[in-house]
């Protein structure tokens, strides 16, 4: 929001989520390095390190990119999407361990530059089984570190939001060069089918997800409005918005919230100033709209962020007439004072 | 030899970029971003890595909200 910036925006929750990525990272090394040498004692700490990290980083990455569809189809995964910022730090912190022992390990034995043995010690782009697989994690990891460098608050503001978002964006295109770095590194060193088979199940359930959750939305998106001759429209029964809840309409292209907090309803506008998240998935919170992505907040009855922050959302009228609630979909501007509709 | 000239500018870039830092937090950085006023060390430190890669952005930043005060 508008305070001084610090380091990292730690609270007891975002302690208590990165306390369970470092848990689930120690014990998956730990499993993952026993089992290795229980069934391949000739394994060396290289190789150990670089498949135990790199298997991890596509682990979280999978992970990572499933919150987001898995939120949107069910809200009791909303505490996974509350710090995903983090998750992703340490993917690329995994994925970076990975890729310089790599390089260490197979391109810094020689008088060439390991950068330039990278790309120009395999050059056989035009052929499958002997295709330079290392050049698409390294393009990769170079979104991620774009990505994880840019994962503060400062950035988002200095970068703007558009851009921001475009950047992170890449995250798709990087686990489409993951998927086939793993795939075209697979077909050269293993025998084993296991990993493309857990790797093929991956990509699958998140393209499973991404679909339902997109035809979940598009669904909502899609609901025909009745028009009411004075612009208001019909949208729900009222005891269809539980209490310090939200649900959200979509009208001439906009998403606009309907909150339901001490027996009024309010509308505000869906799209979180911070970065685009969904205030209407969120709750109330000590009286203020909570956006579930990083916790920006907003009072109800005017769509400010409470004092000494300046974020504002549009505001919107609603009516309740014998249970019906009814949306005016034309915005106020940001921070207009609305009384909401009694119950 | 394509790839030894790319390597080279990317270099260059990001050393240009390693020698933007310090003027910008010296100079720079509270022109364009009021929130920073009262920020914790640890804050710069962790925004350094992207200095060093946005810097074209952030000097276009800076230069653009040096002429704005100059015309108030």
């Amino acid at each position: 929001m508008s305070t001084a910036y610090s380091a990292v925006g730690w609270n007891r929750q975002k302690k208590i989520y990165d306390g369970w990525i470092a848990a689930f990272c120690i014990t998956y090394l730990a499993l993952f390095i026993s089992l290795t040498l229980l069934f391949n004692s000739e394994a060396t700490f290289e190789t150990i390190l670089i498949r135990s990290t790199s298997t991890l980083a596509v682990l979280l990455l999978h992970i990572i990119l499933s919150i987001g569809p898995l939120t949107r189809l069910n809200k009791k995964f909303m505490p996974l999407l509350y710090n995903r910022r983090h998750l992703g730090v340490t993917m690329f912190s995994f994925a970076a361990v990975h890729g310089i022992f790599s390089i260490i390990q197979f391109h810094s034995l020689s008088n060439t530059n390991p950068f330039l043995s990278l790309f120009l010690s395999n050059t056989n782009y035009g052929s499958v089984p002997a295709f330079p697989f290392q050049t698409l994690g390294f393009i990769a990891l170079i979104i991620f570190f774009l990505m994880a460098i840019t994962s503060h608050d400062f950035w988002l503001h200095n970068l703007s939001p558009i851009v921001w978002k475009t950047l992170h964006m890449f995250v798709y295109a990087a686990y489409i060069l993951v998927v086939m770095h793993v795939m075209l590194g697979v077909i050269q060193y293993e025998k084993n089918p296991a990993f493309v088979l857990i790797l093929f199940t991956g990509s699958a359930s998140l393209i499973i997800l991404h679909l339902l959750a997109g035809q979940k939305e598009r669904k909502i998106d899609k609901m025909k409005f009745k028009l009411k001759e004075d612009g208001f429209v019909y949208v729900c029964e009222a005891d269809e918005i539980e209490d310090s809840r939200a649900k959200i309409f979509c009208i001439d292209q906009e998403r606009i919230a309907v909150y339901r907090h001490e027996n009024k309803l309010y509308a505000i506008h869906n799209v979180c100033k911070h970065q685009g998240g969904p205030l209407g998935e969120g709750k109330i919170v000590d009286g203020c709209i909570t956006c579930p992505w990083h916790g920006y907040q907003y009072l109800p009855q005017n769509g400010q962020s409470p004092p000494p922050f300046k974020e504002k959302v549009s505001t919107y009228d609603v009516l309740v007439n014998n249970n019906k609630v009814w949306l005016n979909p034309t915005a106020y501007a940001e921070g207009t004072e609305r009384k909401g509709a009694s119950l | 030899m394509i790839i030894s000239v790319i390597l080279i500018i990317a270099l260059i870039y990001l050393l240009i970029g390693v020698l933007f830092v310090p003027f910008f937090y010296i100079k720079g950085i509270r022109h364009i971003d009021e929130t920073v006023k009262g920020s914790s060390i640890g804050f710069y430190i962790i925004i350094s890595p992207g200095v060093i890669v946005f810097w074209p952005v952030l000097l276009r930043k800076w230069r653009k909200a040096l002429k704005e005060q100059a015309y108030e």
